[in-house]
């Protein structure tokens, strides 16, 4: 299929050009999914989706802009980017709007990123709903449940991109994910809810579906008898699964475009220590079998492994080309790939030993961090912590903070890196954390 | 196949479609048995404009069209879309669709007539005629204003996006409707230096108006607010932390009820038992001057709608009538498994997403106190007046959203400024702790849009000032 794709951006690619374009992008994409969800001994809905769109960046005397449609058919095709080339002539100049630079294409890494396994994107039907029926009975393996709601969905993507300037290029991809969802009943009258859903590119990475529905309903079980404790300065330990909540308040805050735009408070701290020396954290977009890894990124700039915090001292930021040029600086990438992390040594049940006392969380509930100043309130889920165990649910409490402060204050890391998301993010331990309850 | 008068509907032209043409696809999205089955042809225009450091220099344009084809079997959906809208591709859509249903018994097409709607979004002029050097301007204007009203304003940014809509429906039931859907929006994003220190925040205008509404008067409030509500923040403290009486300010506090309530109330979640409400129904939860309505009618609100994504008409939706709970929002399932008639609020995303009970325009009337009165009453406690963001979790009733600035309020006065911090609450238990609510009921234009199973669709919301006696605020201990 990419070949497919790739011949049709050059296409739309001289069209951009023959209309007058100076310098032009063309990108198009393709894809296809399946999903299916399972509810309560039945199945409960059925999706197929197929797409395909195409992308135009377009350069003409100095003004820039950028088009999208889903209308291929030749004539409307033709049509939209002849419009499009012509209502960008009526743009403002803007000088720092130039194509990527050439030289950032070359050296591209020869790697197989091994992102397509057809067990994934193919998956035969009948097997996929003799999952999902496993999955069903095991969520409602318990008398108080109301309803667990069982999903699966697998699919391709594919795509492709062409410059003016010589950059050509094509990825795709396979996926394939699912999880159970599901609700208790509580005396009074509250319905605890809580779910585990996993995906990866290769179906042998995910765990069998019916230990997926499971855990599910082991962490559904897990919040009854939720309460709100008082209000606290005390230790956090974070889940890997919800630790990229915090983690990517600080890598937002690494964009190029957020400092030149004086949003961000990580603006002029190159160099400096911003979090605990406990903290090394890399972008990483060259490791195989990873939904978010790349050879190269969205402007085509050839994909490089980057330091982001080394002990604490933040090392690079995420630059692209136009922010690049307004601030003077070299471009590295506009976005972000994987997120390695330096890891600990020892798994979280130790880690919440060593804490003794605390809270746990697992799932965030709404909140928002301001990256301007870096201060934060968030609302948790999760756990007391006791003696160095966890113990009975909490809910309804927030913990508020600047982020600078909270990275300064990670006093532990874990050895257990979360696998099926592109943050790798592992048991976070923070001390002096505001909490909010009764 | 019934011989069924000659539809005429310049949208039937516009997609290239047919009577013969919906019936045949209706035909194989019905082959397998199917109860029901819908097409929702979409069409959207949309452009996009932004401006950063006094240059508009970035702008967007874009083109979506596809039809979604749905089959229904009781309350089980199979559901496929097709971006090509030749015959054949939406037939391999149906047949998609189609195997939802097991069987063969294919009922066969209704007569398809069309359905006049109302027009609640009456526009002196389309979106399509308005050209990019009518637009600019505008952007331009603002960004004037901001830097003549207030020096310490370092960085402005102003996004504009305006879109033209066409929506056709055809069902399995013989109906047939189009509405074509308006929607303009303009962001003002601004940060502030003062005594070394920066702070950021803005100001949003959306609804479904023409471009003659963005007015310079319009422009210079919409300015004032972003500024106002930047500079406010240098002075503005973090309040303790834990329980304490929270003050929503008229307007965009409506958060609160979108959150707390509105989502609960979507039948799909009750039907299932899922949510907290499920038993609650003409049950009295909350004070006699609590009217709570979702609307889909109000002029050219951003939640309006003329005809919902299902082709049922819209209308003012009571949810909780002088304290009592009253009704859901139904999409056609619910409706037709709680035997009701729908509500109007089926809604989706675009022609690639299955359509769900959701909210349009959520707002409580006015009650009877005075915001003075409202203050005066409290001892400790705060003001929220702005928010960015709320969410909720729907059995358990715990909902959340986050204050970008307020108030302090000690022995009945408001003392300081506060922000940044989120507030937690219990659905059920908040409005068995509302205690007053302000005569002062608004609905706020801010561009609001509410996210459901990974959908995203435009809504309003609004509100008096009420007073709730205890709420969670994130803040810190002493």
């Amino acid at each position: 299929m990419v070949d497919e794709l790739l011949k049709q951006a050059k296409l739309a690619l001289q069209l951009a050009l023959d209309a007058g374009a100076n310098d032009a992008v063309a990108g198009l994409s393709d894809g296809y999914s399946t999903s299916f969800t399972y509810r309560d001994g039945k199945l409960e809905e059925v999706k197929q989706s197929a797409s395909r769109s195409l992308g135009v960046s377009l350069y003409v005397d100095g003004r820039y802009s950028n088009h999208s449609t889903t209308d291929l058919r030749p004539a409307e095709l033709k049509r939209f980017i002849q419009d499009a080339v012509e209502l960008t002539k009526h743009l403002e100049r803007d000088p720092f709007r130039v194509i990527p630079d050439a030289k950032l294409f070359a050296n591209r890494a020869q790697l197989d990123l091994d992102q397509v396994d057809r067990k994934a994107s193919e998956l035969n039907r009948d097997r996929g709903l003799e999952w999902l029926r496993e999955m069903d009975a095991e969520a409602h393996a318990d008398t108080r449940v109301i309803s667990a709601s069982s999903h699966l969905g697998y699919g391709y993507t594919a795509s492709a991109r062409v410059t003016s300037n010589g950059f050509s290029g094509t990825r795709e991809s396979t996926g394939v994910g699912y999880g159970s969802s599901i609700t208790l009943d509580e005396p009074g009258g509250r319905r605890p809810e809580a779910g585990r859903h996993v995906g990866h590119c290769h179906r042998d990475a995910l765990p069998e579906p019916v230990t997926t529905a499971k855990e599910a309903l082991r962490r559904a079980v897990e919040r009854l008898g939720s309460t709100k404790a008082p209000s606290a300065k005390a230790i956090l330990v974070i889940d890997p699964e919800a630790g990229s909540n915090v983690v990517g308040r600080l890598i937002g805050a690494m964009s190029a475009g957020a400092i030149q735009q004086k949003r961000s408070f990580l603006a002029n701290k190159k160099g400096e220590r911003v979090a605990s020396e406990l903290l090394t954290l890399t972008d990483d977009p060259l490791i195989p079998a990873r939904q978010s890894s790349r050879l190269f990124d969205g402007e085509g700039i050839s994909a490089r492994v980057m330091p982001l915090v080394e002990n604490g001292v933040l090392r690079n930021y995420y630059i692209d080309t136009y922010y690049g040029k307004k601030l003077g600086w070299d471009p590295t990438t506009g976005g972000t790939s994987n997120i390695r992390f330096g890891l600990g040594t020892k798994n979280q049940e130790q880690l919440l030993a060593d804490a003794g006392s605390g809270f746990y969380v697992n799932s965030w509930l709404g909140g928002n961090c301001d990256g301007t100043t870096g201060d934060f309130s968030l609302g948790i889920r999760g756990h007391k912590i006791e003696n160095g165990k966890k113990t009975g649910a909490i809910g309804e409490m927030n913990i508020t903070g600047n982020v600078l402060e909270l990275f300064s204050n990670l006093i532990a890391i874990g050895n257990d890196p979360y696998e099926y998301s592109s943050y790798g993010t592992p048991t976070l331990v923070f001390k002096d954390v505001q909490f909010s309850g009764q | 196949m019934p011989s069924a008068p000659t539809l005429d509907h310049p949208f039937l032209q516009w997609f290239g479609i047919d009577e013969a043409i919906i019936h045949r696809v209706i035909a194989e999205a019905m082959s397998r048995g199917a109860d029901f089955s819908e097409l929702y042809f979409q069409h959207v225009r949309h452009n996009s404009l932004s401006m950063e450091d006094g240059i508009v220099s970035r702008a967007s344009t874009g083109v979506d069209q596809g039809v979604g084809v749905r089959a229904v079997m009781g309350d089980q959906v199979g559901y496929a879309y097709s971006e090509s809208l030749e015959l054949a591709s939406m037939l391999r859509a149906a047949t998609a669709a189609a195997t939802i249903a097991t069987g063969s018994n294919a009922l066969p097409p209704q007569a398809i007539s069309l359905r006049a709607t109302p027009n609640h979004y009456k526009l002196g002029r389309d979106w399509d005629s308005v050209s990019v050097t009518e637009r600019l301007p505008l952007l331009r204007k603002a960004e004037a204003m901001v830097r003549s009203m207030e020096p310490a304003i370092e960085k402005v940014s102003i996004g504009w996006g305006d879109s033209d809509e066409r929506v056709l429906v055809a069902t399995s039931d013989g109906t047939l409707c189009a509405d074509r859907r308006p929607m303009a929006r303009l962001n003002i994003s601004l940060t502030a230096l003062k005594d070394g220190k920066r702070q950021s925040q803005g100001s949003s205008l959306s609804r479904r108006i023409e471009i003659g509404a963005f007015s310079d008067e319009r422009l210079r409030e919409l300015c004032k607010e972003a500024i106002d509500r930047t500079m406010i923040l240098f002075d503005a403290i973090r309040p303790p932390a834990g329980e304490m009486s929270v003050v929503l300010a008229a307007g965009a506090s409506g958060i609160l009820l979108h959150e707390a309530i509105g989502h609960g109330l979507e039948a799909d979640f009750n039907r299932k038992g899922t949510s907290i409400y499920s038993k609650l129904l003409n049950e009295k939860v909350a004070p006699d001057f609590v009217t709570v309505v979702d609307d889909g009618t109000q002029e050219n609100d951003r939640g309006a709608l003329n005809v919902d994504d299902e082709g049922v008409a819209t209308e003012q939706t009571v949810l909780i009538d002088k304290g009592v709970l009253r009704g859901y929002l139904h999409d056609r399932i619910s409706a037709r498994h709680y035997g009701v008639k729908p509500t109007g609020s089926g809604r989706r995303e675009s022609f690639r997403h299955v359509p769900m009970p959701r909210m349009r325009s959520t707002y409580m009337l006015g009650g009877p106190h005075s915001y003075d009165e409202i203050i005066k009453s409290v001892d400790k406690g705060i003001v929220a007046e702005t928010f960015t963001n709320g969410q909720v979790q729907i059995g358990a009733g715990d909902y959340t959203f986050y204050v970008k600035s307020g108030w302090l309020i000690e022995g009945g006065k408001i003392t300081a400024p506060i922000r940044d911090v989120n507030i937690i609450g219990n659905g059920p238990e908040t409005l068995k702790n509302v205690v007053m609510a302000g005569n002062d009921a608004r609905i706020d234009y801010g561009q609001w849009t509410c996210g459901k199973n990974g959908q995203g669709v435009p809504v309003s919301t609004g509100m008096p000032s009420v007073l709730v006696k205890k709420l969670t605020v994130g803040g810190v201990n002493g």
